[in-house]
C-alpha cells in the first residue's frame, strides 16, 4: 500500500523532472559524469566488478565514473535509494547483485523498493554455484554426499555465505528438488563458509565457483557438483545438478542498473557501449584473469533474468519462511 | 625454492621506487588513521585503484605501508584528543589521554610509536619465518573456537569496569544489548530496528565509538574553555622514549605483539579485539593496577603494538591459504587478483616473488614508519597549544564528516551524535565506557558463533567441551570470573586480598 503511493509519487517526481532535463540531456556525452551506487563496501565483489567494467565502459561512453559506496543492509540501502530517491537522468546508476537484490525486499517486509521501481541495464558477471567438500571428505560424488543425507535426515551440515545470499536459497532449491533435509549454517560471506569446509567443521559448502577455484586448483577443495546449465570447461569433469535429474541452476550475478524511468536514449546507449565492451577481447582477457564468468544479458533480457528469479524466491520463501524464523 | 624468494622479495622490497611508494603509503596511513571515520580498510580500497597500473610489487608495497601506518595513525588523535582515529586505536585512549592531558602527549606518542614499531616488526618476522606452517593453524578455529574467544574477551569488562562493578556490568551489558540490532544471521529477521533499514546491517561500530569517546571530549574542552590553557612548556616534552622506558615497556610490547600476531591470525577477529585482548594482558601483568586509566605508559604500548601486530597475523592467513584474516587483507587480496594473482595456496610458490616482496614490505615500512611518524608526531602535539574551543568544535566537525564518510549515510551522523549524547551521560554518571565497547565489538561474534556451532553441533551444548582449544579458553574465562569472586580470596588468600587491594582506590576514572 504504502509502496504503491511511494512507487505513484516517484513516477510522478520521475515524469516532472525528466522534462526539464529532457531536451538537454538525454544523452551521455563526453565527460559526463557518472555516479555507481554500490550497497557494498570498497574491495568487496561489486567493487571488483566495477574495477574491471568501468576503465573500459568510460572509454566506450565518454562518461566518467564515480564509485559511491553505501553499503548496509545487504544492498538495500543503496537500491532504495537508487529506485526512490533517484532522479532518472542518467547520471546515477547502480550495481546490482542477483539474488541479493531480490531476496532483500522479498524476506523483510520493511524493505520496500522492488525490481519494478528500477531500469535494469545489463548483467555482466554469474559466478556460478557449486558445491564443494574438503580433499580429506569421504565423499568422493555428489550422489554420496546426497546418500548420506537420505540416510540420516537433518545430520549434514551444508555451510553458505549468509541468509538470503544465492546460496542459501540453492541449498533450499536442492532441498525441495530432492527431498533432502540438510543444517544450513549460515557464515559471513563464501570465505569463511568454504573455509570451514576446508577445516572439516561443515560437510560441504554450497559456495561459488571463481571464489574457491584456487583450492580447488590447489587440491585443497573437492566439486561435486556445478550449478550451470551445462559443464564449464574450468572444470570439465565435474557435473551439473541437472545431469543429475535435479534442475537447479544457480549463482551470484552482478550487472548494472539505474532508476525507472531513464530515457530510452541513456539506456540504448549504455547497452550499446557495454556491448562493445564485451566484445573487446582486452576485456575479456582480464576478465579471464580475475575469473570472472562473462553472463552477458543486457535490456529486457536482464529484466525477464530478475523477473524469473523473483517469482522463484518468492515461492521458496512464502514455503520455508516459517521453519526459517 | 623458499629462500630464494626470500632473497627476491627482499630485492625487490628494496628498489628505489619501490621505497619511494612506501614511504607514500606511509604518508597516507598516516593521516588516513589519524583523522576519524577514515579505516586502514577503507582507504586500502579506495587507493587501490590507483595502484592498478603500478606493478604488483610496487602496489603492494603501498598498501601495505599504509596499513602499517593507518594502525599507528589512529592512535595520534586518540591520545591528542580522545577521539579514536581507528576502531583499534579506542583501547589507547584509556590512558594515552589522560598521559596527554597532564602535559606528556609527546611522551605517549613516543611510546605508542616505538610500540607500534615493535608490533609491526614482531609481526614482520612472524610473517617472514613461520608463515607457511602457522596457515594451518587458522583452520583449527571454527565456530566453536571463535564463541570461546568471544566468551574470554567479555570477561574483560571485569578488568575494564574500573572500581565498579554494577557499573561496569551495565555498561558491557548495553553494549551487548546494541550488538544484538539488526539483522539475524540466522533466520534473516530485522532485531530492534525498529522498521529502519539503516539499521538492519546493525549498529556501525565506528560510528559508535567516535560518538562515544568524542562528543563527551568536544563538551568537556568547551566547558573548560573558561579555565587557562595547559603550559606550551609541558607540551614540549621529548618524543622518543629514554632508553630505560623502553627497555622496561618491552616485555609488555613484545607479548602485546605475541597476542596482536595470534588475534590477527584468526579470521573474524582483528586490530579492534586484539589491542582491548593486549590491553587487558597488560593489567594482569601489572604490578600496580591502580594506575591503569589514568596514564600508564604501559597501558599506551600494549594496545599499540597489538594492534601493528595484527597486520602481521592478519596477513598469514592471507598469504598461505587465501583466507583473509581481515577485511583489510581482503582488500589486499583484491590487490593481488587485479594483477591475475588468484589469492590461493599459490601464493607461497607460483607466485612467492611477489609474495616476499609484500612480507618484506612489511618488515621494511617500519622505516619510514618510524622517520615519518616522528615528523608528523612533532607536528600533530601543536594541537594542544590550540584553544580548547577551537580543538572542541574541530572534534565535532571531524566527527560528524568522519561518521558520514563511513557508509556516505546521514543516518549515521544522527547515530554517532545519539552515542555520543550517550556517552556524556556515562561520563556524568561515573559509568566506565570501554566495557561498553567490548560488548560492541564482541557481541556480533558471540551471535553468530554460537548461532553456528548449535547448528553444527545438532543443538548440542556439549560441543564447546568437545574442542580443546574452546575447552581451555571457556576454562581461562571462568578462571577470570572466579579471580573477582570473594570465593577465590577465600582459597587463595593472601594472594587475592592483595590483588584487590588497588582496584577499591580506581573509582575516580579517567578526565
Amino acid at each position: 500500500m504504502n509502496s504503491k503511493s511511494l512507487k505513484k509519487k516517484a513516477l510522478i517526481i520521475a515524469a516532472a523532472l525528466a522534462l526539464p532535463f529532457g531536451a538537454a540531456a538525454q544523452q551521455y556525452s563526453a565527460g559526463s559524469e557518472v555516479t555507481v551506487l554500490q550497497g557494498f563496501s570498497p574491495g568487496g565483489g561489486s567493487d571488483a566488478l566495477a574495477q574491471l567494467v568501468q576503465p573500459y565502459l568510460s572509454k566506450e561512453l565518454g562518461a566518467n565514473f564515480v564509485n559511491q559506496y553505501q553499503p548496509g543492509a545487504t544492498g538495500a540501502i543503496a537500491w532504495t535509494r537508487l529506485a526512490k530517491q533517484t532522479r532518472a537522468d542518467g547520471r546515477t546508476i547502480s550495481i546490482t547483485n542477483t539474488p541479493m537484490l531480490m531476496t532483500n525486499y522479498i524476506m523483510n517486509p520493511t524493505i520496500t523498493y522492488s525490481i519494478d521501481e528500477i531500469t535494469p541495464l545489463a548483467n555482466v558477471v554469474t559466478d556460478p554455484g557449486v558445491i564443494v567438500v574438503r580433499a580429506e571428505s569421504p565423499y568422493q560424488t555428489v550422489e554420496e554426499l546426497f546418500e548420506a543425507a537420505r540416510a540420516n535426515p537433518e545430520t549434514i551440515t551444508i555451510g553458505n555465505s549468509g541468509v538470503g545470499g544465492d546460496d542459501y536459497f540453492s541449498t533450499i532449491m536442492v532441498e525441495k528438488a530432492t527431498g533432502l533435509k540438510f543444517i544450513k549454517v549460515p557464515f559471513q560471506g563464501d570465505g569463511p563458509s568454504w573455509a570451514a569446509a576446508l577445516a572439516g567443521t561443515i560437510d560441504a559448502s554450497f559456495n561459488n565457483l571463481g571464489i574457491t577455484f584456487p583450492q580447488i586448483q590447489a587440491g585443497n577443495l573437492r566439486v561435486l557438483a556445478v550449478f550451470t546449465e551445462d559443464r564449464l570447461p574450468e572444470i570439465p569433469d565435474v557435473p551439473t545438478l541437472r545431469e543429475k535429474g535435479i534442475d537447479v541452476v544457480a549463482g551470484s550475478s552482478r550487472g548494472y542498473s539505474g532508476p525507472k524511468g531513464m530515457s530510452a536514449e541513456h539506456v540504448q546507449q549504455f547497452i550499446a557501449a557495454m556491448d562493445r565492451v564485451i566484445a573487446n577481447p582486452d576485456f575479456l582477457r582480464d576478465a579471464r584473469e580475475r575469473a570472472f564468468v562473462i553472463d552477458y544479458r543486457s535490456g529486457d533480457d536482464y529484466m525477464t533474468f530478475l523477473k524469473n528469479q523473483e517469482v522463484t524466491f518468492k515461492a521458496i520463501w512464502e514455503e520455508v519462511k516459517d521453519q526459517a524464523q | 625454492m623458499e629462500t630464494s624468494f626470500i632473497a627476491i622479495g627482499f630485492a625487490n622490497a628494496l628498489t628505489p621506487t619501490n621505497l619511494m611508494f612506501m614511504t607514500l603509503g606511509t604518508a597516507l596511513g598516516l593521516m588516513v588513521g589519524a583523522l576519524p571515520g577514515l579505516s586502514a580498510t577503507m582507504a586500502l580500497a579506495l587507493l587501490l585503484p590507483l595502484t592498478f597500473s603500478l606493478p604488483p610489487e610496487t602496489g603492494l608495497c603501498m598498501l601495505a605501508s599504509l596499513y602499517l601506518a593507518a594502525m599507528y595513525g589512529g592512535s595520534i588523535a586518540a591520545i591528542l584528543l580522545r577521539t579514536p582515529g581507528t576502531p583499534a586505536a579506542a583501547a589507547t585512549l584509556l590512558d594515552g589521554f589522560p598521559m596527554a592531558s597532564r602535559g606528556e602527549a609527546g611522551r605517549a606518542l613516543g611510546i605508542s610509536l616505538t610500540s607500534s614499531l615493535v608490533g609491526g616488526i614482531i609481526s614482520g618476522i612472524a610473517l617472514l619465518t613461520i608463515a607457511p606452517f602457522l596457515g594451518k593453524l587458522v583452520l583449527l578455529f571454527g565456530p566453536v573456537e571463535l564463541f570461546a574467544i568471544a566468551v574470554l574477551g567479555i570477561t574483560m569488562i571485569g578488568t575494564l569496569a574500573k572500581g565498579s562493578p554494577m557499573k561496569g556490568l551495565l555498561a558491557g551489558a548495553l553494549g551487548l544489548l546494541l550488538a544484538m540490532v539488526g539483522m539475524d544471521p540466522t533466520t534473516g529477521t530485522a532485531r530492534f530496528t525498529a522498521g529502519n533499514i539503516n539499521l538492519f546491517s546493525g549498529v556501525p561500530f565506528t560510528v559508535a565509538l567516535i560518538g562515544l569517546f568524542s562528543i563527551p571530549q568536544a563538551i568537556a574542552l568547551a566547558e573548560q574553555a573558561r579555565g587557562k590553557q595547559p603550559r606550551p612548556a609541558q607540551i614540549s616534552d621529548r618524543v622518543i622514549p629514554r632508553l630505560p622506558e623502553f627497555l622496561r615497556l618491552l616485555p609488555n610490547s613484545m607479548r602485546s605483539a605475541v597476542i596482536g600476531v595470534v588475534t590477527g591470525l584468526i579470521p573474524g577477529t582483528g586490530g579492534d579485539t586484539a589491542s582491548w585482548f593486549a590491553y587487558n594482558e597488560a593489567k594482569r601483568f601489572a604490578k600496580d593496577k591502580s594506575r591503569f586509566g589514568k596514564g600508564d605508559p604501559a597501558g599506551v604500548a600494549a594496545p599499540e603494538a597489538a594492534n601493528n601486530a595484527v597486520v602481521g597475523g592478519a596477513l598469514v592467513p592471507t598469504i598461505a591459504l587465501g583466507i583473509p584474516g581481515s577485511s583489510a587483507t581482503a582488500v589486499l587480496l583484491g590487490g593481488l587478483m587485479v594483477h591475475g594473482i588468484l589469492p590461493g595456496p599459490t601464493l607461497l610458490t607460483d607466485y612467492g616473488d611477489v609474495t616476499y616482496t609484500l612480507i618484506w614490505a612489511i618488515l621494511l615500512a617500519n622505516i619510514p614508519l618510524f622517520l615519518l611518524g616522528l615528523l608528523f608526531t612533532r607536528f600533530s602535539v601543536i594541537v594542544m597549544r590550540v584553544p580548547r574551543m577551537a580543538v572542541a568544535v574541530a572534534i565535532v566537525v571531524m566527527s560528524i564528516v568522519g561518521s558520514f564518510a563511513i557508509n556516505n549515510n546521514l543516518f549515521d551522523v544522527w547515530l554517532m551524535l545519539g552515542f555520543g549524547l550517550l556517552g556524556y551521560i556515562f561520563e556524568r554518571a561515573g559509568i566506565p565506557t570501554a566495557p561498553m565497547v567490548i560488548g560492541l565489538v564482541l557481541g556480533m561474534l558471540l551471535d553468530v558463533s554460537l548461532n553456528q556451532s548449535l547448528l553444527i553441533g545438532r543443538g548440542n551444548w556439549g560441543i564447546f567441551l568437545e574442542s580443546k582449544i574452546s575447552l581451555v579458553l571457556l576454562a581461562i574465562a571462568a578462571l577470570s570470573i572466579l579471580q573477582a569472586t570473594p570465593f577465590f580470596r577465600l582459597v587463595f588468600g593472601r594472594f587475592g586480598r592483595r590483588k584487590a587491594v588497588p582496584q577499591a582506590g580506581t573509582m575516580a576514572g579517567d578526565s
